[in-house]
């Protein structure tokens, strides 16, 4: 059999997607199913004080105009950040009140989509306008909940002072990231069908299963009563992780014209139905010996919060475990304006502190006239320096030495401003990547028959990443299958629970229960052939038969396929349910997930801090006449256990690269302060990378093994790309010109006027 | 999008007509009509589909004169070889606007007539904005975000940029435009067709109701020979310019005996940095001539807070520009 694990496989499912025949959630058409459009306030704070509906209502097609009087039924559930299955904690609709730009005010329903947005633009709302900032205040900021609490959100170690003074350089320097929208390729849609108390929501999501505890709490329902189906998923970054109000405002529409409605959010009304990456500033104090050691090292984050939920996203949990230090200060604050509650978007903790912490980094780098490379080596630890706990495996210097080696990192120019190309100033740059591994707990279906197919159902997602093929690869490797004989389906709620796509948690969680059910496949079949009269494993003691490839082996050599030995079961297949159970998952926490929720453990356990780490290189080109700043190379090495599928854990690597191009160079939700409003919600004008922005970027995989995260070995990668790849940028852009620029994203603008 | 009446006509005299119609738009390759309804910025009763004009697909590279029918697609215009070779700048400025995609389906006559990118013009939230409602005001003047607006041609009712490239390099080389309107043909030169804003920035050309764009033309110059666009921008492709120039240089021996300035991604219009011509000719072109000409193309610029940064990006993009286009005529 062919090796599945460690391999390049193509996507199972890229046939289906590149022929339009994968069918998303936007695709299904119940019969009789009506569209719905959305209605969002001009005004960013402030009171409804009349909705006229008529002209809207006049309109040929339209079908309904609800407003906050007149919307049936209307339920709303719990904000994540409050301990709920919601992405906020406030309500549109539920009255009059406004508090943010953009939150749903009316919703249409109408027989065809044009007509629900005709609609939608005759409804004529009249406001009374409030005061609004949509820009924090990180001079009004607090920390969630008080001093040293447990969660660690102020953590002092040492003596933080006594480190500044002890130091032969230091760095004090603040940086900042602005609001950032995910801006998946498939825009946000909720389809609903009631068929009596029966509820059937189509919609691509992160977590059906939180999407269907949340919907039946909130209606009263029984779980059984509420189906959710999410098969494909156009990508979604933490945008459709968890229930906004665009669902459940569709819920309650089907609900009161008595007909399924299908919605599907314009592109500039998902810069405000849902979440988005806050702005924050992140503030670095960091202190060195002569010799690199660093003697001090204090990061304060204050992100932006809404009023009506803190957004912890804690990233000084993962600066604080990257280098050794003595004396560590890292405090978690928040401050609050007027915008809808933010949330998680790629690398959420990570991406923002770690464009501080890596800039900061390389600022007391050239300090201390030292290669940036080398202050990394005499920090780097095997301990985590607050936890104090050894790392699970950590690869970051070996992830240095592979990246600098191909990047050509010995060859750069000394000096600042000392590299030219004809009219480019060219400048190289480097940066530390890392993702904590977060645990957790999952169940698996799987089904062999004797035939030689394999099925593999599980409530996981896959969105966009692959995890349809990793799924099957998993279970052939284990069944000594082709990995095309496995199928595999995923995306409802009713089926064996998995958790949430979020914290890059799918492959090394849900494919471990997959594993395990494969493993217990296994055992089963053992035992049934071993007790048989006759048959190689005959009278053999199951708990010493192992399952490997495909074949059942006995403690002496003997041995039988798997497919031999299921064709001896009267039934001729077998199913088992696999579990994930990692030992720091706590009941509480296996029963979080078992009811929709969030039961997270790791990165740091009693045992062990679990992360990946990387390494990238930046080559920056900046024009003399043009002032453009371009990226003709863009080199990662990164060690994360196990790699699954070499191709499409490449291309999960690439992807957070390419995204941590746009994060450096274009992206950024401009704000109107005036009127509260993000002023370039569309994608025309919110850049992102495109084609020509990305030129050779490199990944390397190194090979690392690690026993304690899960029993596959395997790290989460989904995020791991771009964590790190701003610093990297903004460093080589320090390198060609002498500019430490501190604020994202880096633009020609911000080169002239500093 | 409200519902609207569709025409297209097969003539232009009867298209002409349809068009002078109360609140009626005229659409060709539609890349900005359309997107404009969509968005709810504009809303035409009715809408006058010239794309089967065919007439107005042709042009003609000659040797004397080039003419450019209204209903050339950019992408056609941009890859002609005869355009390549003898008026870089025009293919250029043509192929570094928009996308494949947008310029598969724009025409030159729609194209000089794209509307502006203010964020405040395309977002009808906002109360304010004196060329989609006037008399309403400016947000982008009232505290807003002005890194995108113009440093010249702006007034105290709006401060709009135009966003074109094409246009640039017409007004750098004294192109001329053809307008077909109920009145009758009048050809104007392209510097005349568009208007500041003063206090009616709702006005944005000399168009007359029912007055269609026909042809583009221009006398051909040895500058055209030495011509580039140079456009920059935070993304290498799909961006618009945060400055721009087009510009062509004719030498005569180490003397420049002619030199043509365009300047994008500025201006409220189409703008040609004259007073940065006159100062190099008749005299050398060298990195010193060419950064002073920069510096005078902005001298009068009046930057807002956010737009500061294109005069030295400006300045700096014209002399980069002329030298560029300098160093490739000693290639050849």
């Amino acid at each position: 059999m062919a090796q599945t694990i460690n391999t390049r496989v193509t996507r199972t499912d890229a046939r289906r997607k590149v022929t339009g025949t994968a069918t998303y959630a936007a695709d299904v058409m119940p019969a009789g199913m009506l569209h719905g459009s959305l209605v969002c306030s001009a005004i960013a704070v402030g009171t409804v004080s009349s909705i006229d509906t008529s002209a809207a209502e006049a309109e040929p097609g339209v079908v309904a105009v609800y407003t906050h009087e007149t919307l049936p039924d209307y339920k709303t559930v719990k904000g994540f950040y409050a301990g709920g299955p919601g992405s906020a904690s406030f309500w549109p609709m539920e009255g009059t009140e406004i508090r943010y730009a953009g939150q749903p005010v009316a919703y249409v329903v109408a027989e065809t989509a044009a007509a629900a947005r005709r609609g939608a633009d005759l409804v004529d709302v009249t406001y009374e306008e409030g005061e609004s900032r949509i820009h924090m205040t990180p001079e009004d900021s607090f920390v969630v909940g008080a001093g040293e609490d447990s969660d660690g959100m102020v953590l002092t170690k040492g003596d933080i002072q006594a480190g500044l003074d002890a130091a032969a350089q230091s760095v004090d320097m603040t940086f900042t990231t602005p609001f950032q929208h995910h801006n998946p390729m498939e825009m946000f849609s909720a389809t609903a069908e009631w068929r009596g108390d029966r509820l059937t929501v189509w919609m691509p999501s992160q977590s059906v299963r939180t999407l269907r505890a949340g919907i039946a709490g909130a209606y009263g329902l029984p779980e059984t009563s509420v189906r959710v189906i999410s098969p494909f998923v156009g990508g979604a970054f933490g945008s459709k992780a968890g229930i906004t109000p665009y669902t459940m405002l569709t819920i309650a529409a089907a609900k009161g014209v008595g007909a399924p409605v299908r919605l599907i959010v314009t592109r500039p009304q998902m810069f405000t139905v849902a979440t988005f990456r806050p702005e924050s500033e992140q503030k670095f104090r960091l202190a060195a010996d002569a010799n690199g050691k660093l003697t001090a090292f204090e990061h304060i984050e204050i992100a932006q919060t809404s009023q009506f939920d803190n957004v912890v996203n804690p990233g000084t949990h993962y600066t604080r475990a990257m280098y050794a230090c003595p004396n560590i200060h890292t405090e978690q604050r928040l401050s609050r304006s007027d915008t809808n509650t933010g949330g998680f978007m790629r690398a959420p903790n990570e991406m923002q502190t770690f464009w501080g912490l890596e800039s900061a980094m390389d600022e007391l780098a050239w300090k201390l006239q030292m290669d940036p490379v080398e202050l990394r080596r005499v920090n780097d630890t095997k301990t985590h320096p607050t936890a104090e706990v050894p790392f699970s495996s950590r690869s970051l210097m070996e992830s240095y030495d592979a990246v600098a080696n191909g990047f050509g990192w010995a060859d750069r120019g000394r000096d600042i401003g000392s590299m030219t190309d004809g009219d480019w100033l060219v400048g190289y740059g480097c940066a530390t990547a890392t993702y904590p591994t977060n645990i957790l707990a999952s169940n698996a279906r799987v089904r062999m028959q004797a035939t030689g197919g394999a099925y593999v159902e599980l409530a996981a997602h896959d969105v966009g990443t692959g995890t349809y093929t990793i799924m099957a690869q998993i279970a052939a490797a284990r069944l000594g299958l082709p990995v095309k004989a496995v199928d595999v389906v995923m995306g409802e709620a009713d089926m064996p629970v998995a958790p949430i796509s979020g914290g890059s948690t799918t492959a090394a969680s849900a494919g471990s229960a997959v594993h395990d059910a494969c493993v217990k496949i296994g055992q089963q079949v053992a035992a049934r052939v071993s007790g048989m009269s006759d048959g190689p494993l005959s009278g053999i003691d199951a708990s010493r038969i192992t399952l490997d490839d495909g074949v059942l082996r006995g403690p002496e050599g003997q041995s039988q396929s798997l497919q031999e030995a299921l064709s001896m079961l009267p039934e001729g297949e077998i199913e088992m349910i696999g579990e994930f159970r990692h030992p720091a998952l706590t009941d509480e926490l296996i029963a979080a997930t078992f009811n929709g929720g969030y039961g997270t453990a790791g990165p740091v356990t009693p045992e062990f801090a679990m992360f990946a780490f990387g390494a990238e290189m930046a080559e920056v080109r900046i024009h003399k006449y043009t002032h453009e700043i371009r990226v003709p190379r863009l080199h990662g090495a990164f060690a994360a256990g196990t790699w699954l599928n070499r191709k499409t854990a490449h291309s999960q690597l690439m992807g957070g690269m390419v995204w941590g191009i746009g994060s450096a160079l274009h992206e950024v939700t401009e704000v109107d302060q005036p009127r509260g409003r993000f002023l370039n919600a569309n994608i025309a004008e919110y850049l992102v990378p495109v084609n020509a922005d990305v030129r050779e970027v490199r990944v390397q995989m190194l090979e690392e093994r690690d026993d304690y995260v899960n029993p596959l070995g395997v790290k989460g990668i989904g995020e791991l790309g771009i964590v790190g790849t701003a610093a990297a940028i903004g460093n080589a852009v320090y390198h060609a010109t002498g500019q430490r620029l501190t604020s994202l994203p880096i633009r020609m603008s911000d080169l002239l006027r500093s | 999008m409200k519902n609207f009446a569709y025409s297209r006509p097969a003539r232009l005299d009867d298209a002409t007509d349809a068009a002078r119609q109360e609140n009626t738009q005229i659409i060709a390759g539609g890349t900005t009509m359309v997107d404009l309804m969509k968005i709810g910025v504009l809303a035409p009763d009715a809408l006058v589909d010239i794309s089967g004009l065919s007439a107005l697909e042709g042009y003609e590279v000659g040797t004397n004169r080039m003419r450019f029918g209204a209903l050339a697609k950019m992408s056609t215009v941009a890859d002609d070889q005869a355009v390549i070779d003898g008026f870089p700048a025009l293919s250029q400025s043509l192929w570094k606007a928009a996308s494949p995609q947008l310029r598969h389906a724009a025409t030159l006559g729609g194209n000089i007539l794209q509307r502006t990118r203010c964020p405040y013009f395309r977002d009808t939230a906002y109360k304010q904005c004196n060329k989609r409602n006037p008399g309403s005001g400016c947000a982008a003047l009232d505290g807003g975000v002005t890194n995108l607006h113009a440093i010249f041609g702006g007034s105290e009712a709006c401060v709009a940029m135009y966003p074109g490239d094409l246009a640039q390099t017409l007004v750098a080389f004294d192109a001329e435009v053809t307008l077909e309107g109920p009145g009758g043909t009048r050809t104007i030169p392209f510097d005349r067709l568009h208007v500041l804003p003063a206090e009616s920035p709702e006005i944005e050309t000399v168009l007359e109701p029912g007055e269609i764009v026909t042809e583009i033309a221009m006398p051909v110059v040895p500058a055209m020979i030495n011509s580039m666009y140079l456009k920059a921008r935070d993304r290498e492709s799909y961006a618009f310019a945060s400055a721009s120039a087009a510009v062509g240089v004719e030498m005569d021996g180490d003397t420049v005996r002619d030199v043509r300035i365009g300047l994008g991604g500025v201006a409220s219009v189409p703008w040609r940095a004259t007073a940065a011509e006159d100062s190099l000719k008749g005299g050398p072109l060298t990195e010193e001539t060419a950064r002073e000409a920069g510096r005078i193309a902005f001298k009068d610029a009046e930057p807002l807070e956010g737009s500061a940064y294109k005069i030295p990006l400006g300045a700096d993009v014209v002399a980069g520009a002329l030298l560029t286009v300098k160093s490739r005529m000693g290639d050849q």
